[in-house]
């Protein structure tokens, strides 16, 4: 190849990937779902740039009071809650989530370098990222406002902060979607996330076990716990800034020196991955040769559902082969019994108890509302995992109700599961719920679902996307989807608060329940409405579905 | 083997085509893919549908099985309208579409199984013909493996028992020959003439020209949206004949190649030196 300039510079090949994103996004602005996609992605953007500025100036007016009347220390009572919102929103709201899957570029000659780059640029577009850098900077400027020289340590200080919340981030995307890829590492990963609930469910018993002694437990607590907090990255990043305040320089440096330690050896880790996914890893559950060394196929009858059509009865029994295989997706259903689990976490009912601790009425309708909001991924992209296999709903003969139906029926059946998992962790974290929390949360669930499900077959039709139920994270979710998800939740919430407060002012909770009812008889006749129009909409949406899933 | 694997149901009429189509046209905004395209293929032939890339094959193929919407135009199936009875058309007819339509986290069994119990079938000829199909396409020996692990002749191979496990009437393939090795394709190739012998229609597309001359009884060409070649072999081969009066083409006494029937009614050839010197 005489006369060619080949150059693999990192700089080059970013300028080029940045130069085809641009050009993917220019071309997109071609259909009107890309001006309905780009639409969206500004009013989410306008929303986060608000919760980001919001935060900042709360966050900011706190550091400024903070280092103002000599408590820098305090500061990682904010870096904290920074810290925690960085790591635990991508897991919490997955569709949110703005990594793009980088390990198609490997076809091309990329240096390792180059593609750790573009992997943690990727990393940095996301929504937690940008929200926890505006935190940051109002800390930043609140520390500068009360002691101007201070500014320049602290935002050096909280630049590295950033860098490891980014970077640990993305570590532990990257770890659990390996520990979760494979059956192996899978079960043993499921058997220690157990343990560890059940070591957290220990927590609250403990506390009111010696609740009598509850201030000296708390002192001890805190003297426990605060040595420890402060060798973890919030802590060190607010030892670093007290430290110098103190006009402990070497000090200082020591806590920031450790932080960088802190960004090394995470990025060491996160390395790991990366290069094993540089070098073309497969996560797929293949059987090795001894594994799966049946002669025969295994070829099982198929399910048969009473009082279901064949065709929605197939569709619900490949719904539950696909979500069984899927690590990642269960590990989103779960999460409601964790956030339980969180809330739930203190001593007796008090200021210094959980949320759920004061308030566990409450604790069976918030955790159903989450776990049908989580589940709201699957339910506005039924299509997504299908990816290529759309093409054969739309040759077959089946009708799209039904599979719809059939899909709408897995996904209920995994809210099912949820709710008796729910049920078993609120009677052993708090007490049985009542009859009538227990109606109002179903009769709730009656009206909301229906209204879900309704949009969802909508929203799956038209702003399809394709996703793969084998990874963790690096999946973008359609802009328009999580726009529209968040105006049917609010309508839902709206209404489902409306009715509460209305049966909560006349003093009758039954009245909540009936209210339910009434709306979810128009809950329903809202589904059955769009379940009838699927055929129609589905050839006419044909064309869409095979371009966005098919790619 | 496959005894179940046939055409079900009544037989074909003999007066009704197995596909027809009348002045099919699909435009994407100013560009007209298929102009007015007139397709007659009648039941039990082995069809095959030609034309250089960008031709309109493709869009052709996802029109007569229902990937795609036309502009305008009529497609029958059978001498079903294709446009108002949909569902009838689409339980005779078996398709390996370009993306193979598979379901990548199901392992090869439960998708046949999968599209079995979609075309009607019940449970226990399903579970039937899913192992003989595996048994027969060589994928039963790794039971577990999902179609998303499979390569890419093994996924070509499943994607075609996917499509004949209901007994279609007619298959449509698109590039069916396509990135598959020689034994894969010696399998499908048998599969194909054995359904061609039951009685089936097949339609396929194919760049590969060796294997459509030696399988397929009746050709058509496209190119650029307009259909511009139709017939027997024998046909097209006299058509060509006639026109180049026994000139360049094919030596006397010898008969011209399908490829060079092609290259003529579409009139591609390149100078082999024009272009990318630098290639060395």
């Amino acid at each position: 190849m005489a006369g060619v300039a080949e150059s693999y510079e990192p700089r080059t090949q970013l300028a080029a990937i940045a130069t085809v994103r641009w050009q993917i996004f220019l071309h997109s602005l071609r259909s009107k779902r890309g001006a309905l996609e780009l639409f969206s992605r500004i009013v989410i953007g306008a929303v986060i740039t608000c919760g980001g500025l919001g935060g900042a100036i709360l966050l900011g007016v706190s550091a400024w009071y903070f280092v103002a009347h000599g408590k820098p220390e305090a500061l990682a009572l904010l870096l904290w809650p920074v810290f925690l919102f960085w790591q635990m929103f991508p897991l919490m709201a997955t569709a949110l989530s703005e990594s793009i899957d980088s390990t198609n570029l490997l076809r091309f000659p990329l240096s390792y370098r180059t593609y750790v780059m573009v992997r943690l640029v990727y990393g940095a577009l996301d929504p937690a990222t940008v929200l926890g850098s505006f935190w940051l900077v109002g800390i930043t400027l609140g520390i500068g406002w009360a002691r101007p020289g201070l500014m320049p340590w602290a935002f050096v200080v909280l630049l590295v902060f950033a860098a490891v919340n980014m970077m640990l981030t993305q570590m532990i995307f990257a770890w659990v979607e390996r520990w979760i890829g494979q059956r192996r590492t899978r079960e043993i990963f499921a058997v220690l996330f157990f343990l560890a609930m059940i070591s957290l469910q220990l927590i609250g018993p403990m506390l009111s076990r010696y609740g009598d002694r509850s201030n000296a437990a708390f002192h001890w607590a805190g003297r426990f716990a605060n040595p420890i907090q402060a060798v973890l990255p919030p802590g060190i990043a607010a030892g670093a800034v007290a430290s110098k305040a103190a006009s402990h320089t070497a000090l200082a440096f020591v806590f920031l020196g450790a932080l960088v330690l802190y960004a090394v050896v995470i990025l060491r880790v996160l390395s790991v991955r990366l290069h094993a996914q540089f070098r073309g890893e497969n996560l797929s559950e293949v059987v090795g040769p001894g594994g799966g060394a049946a002669t025969r196929p295994l070829v099982r009858l198929a399910w048969n559902i009473p009082g279901l059509s064949q065709e929605a009865a197939a569709v619900i029994e490949k719904e539950f082969r696909y979500l069984s295989r899927s690590g990642p997706v269960l590990l989103t259903f779960v999460t409601p019994i964790v956030m339980l689990f969180v809330f739930g976490l203190g001593g007796r009912s008090g200021s210094g108890a959980g949320f759920l601790q004061n308030w566990p009425e409450l604790s069976l309708p918030v955790g159903a509302a989450y776990a049908l909001l989580l589940l709201t991924n699957l339910i506005y992209n039924n299509f997504g995992p299908d990816a290529g296999g759309i093409q054969f709903f739309l040759v077959s003969p089946a009708s799209f109700r039904s599979v719809m139906i059939g899909k709408n029926i897995a996904h209920m059946g995994v809210l099912a599961v949820e709710l008796v998992a729910l049920w078993i962790g609120v009677c052993l974290l708090f007490r049985p719920p009542t009859a009538t929390a227990l109606l109002i949360t179903l009769s709730g669930l009656l009206f909301a679902a229906p209204v879900n499900l309704a949009a969802g077959n909508l929203l799956s039709l038209y702003s399809p996307k394709k996703t793969e139920f084998g990874t963790f994270g690096r999946q973008r979710a359609s802009q328009t989807t999580v726009l529209a998800s968040f105006a049917i939740q609010g309508v839902v919430f709206g209404v489902a608060a409306t009715n509460l407060l209305l049966a909560r002012n006349y003093g009758q909770q039954w009245l909540a329940v009936a209210g339910f009812f009434a709306l979810s008889v128009l809950a329903f006749a809202f589904y059955f409405f769009v379940l009838k129009r699927l055929d129609r909409l589905a050839r006419r949406r044909r064309e869409v579905l095979t371009t966005e899933l098919c790619k | 083997m496959l005894q179940d694997i046939q055409s079900d149901g009544a037989p074909t009429p003999a007066n009704f085509p197995a596909i027809s189509t009348a002045n099919l046209t699909r435009r994407f905004g100013e560009l007209v893919a298929v102009n007015d395209v007139n397709l007659q293929v009648a039941p039990g032939q082995f069809f095959g549908f030609l034309g250089p890339n960008g031709a309109g094959k493709s869009t052709t193929i996802k029109m007569l099985t229902g990937l795609l919407a036309p502009t305008s135009g009529r497609i029958e199936i059978l001498g079903l309208d294709f446009a108002d009875r949909t569902a009838e058309v689409k339980r005779q007819i078996g398709v390996v579409p370009e993306g193979l339509a598979l379901f990548g986290r199901l392992t090869g069994a439960e998708y046949l199984t999968f599209v079995g119990r979609m075309y009607g079938l019940d449970r226990e000829t399903t579970a039937k013909r899913t192992a003989e199909l595996l048994e027969f396409m060589q994928l039963a020996n790794e039971p577990r493996k999902l179609v998303t692990d499979y390569s890419h002749g093994m996924q070509k191979k499943l994607a075609l028992a996917a499509a004949v496990i209901h007994g279609p009437k007619i298959l449509f393939l698109d590039e069916p020959f396509e990135g598959v090795d020689a034994i894969a394709a010696g399998t499908l190739k048998t599969m194909l003439q054995r359904m061609i012998a039951r009685g089936a229609t097949i339609f396929l597309t194919s760049h590969v020209l060796e294997i459509v001359e030696r399988l397929c009884s009746h050709v058509a060409i496209i190119d650029r949206g307009t259909l511009v070649a139709q017939g027997s072999l024998e046909e097209l081969r006299a058509g060509v004949e006639s026109q180049a009066q026994g000139a360049s083409e094919g030596g006397p006494g010898s008969k011209l190649t399908l490829e060079e029937i092609f290259l003529h009614t579409v009139g591609g050839s390149r100078s082999a030196e024009q272009e990318l010197s630098w290639l060395g």
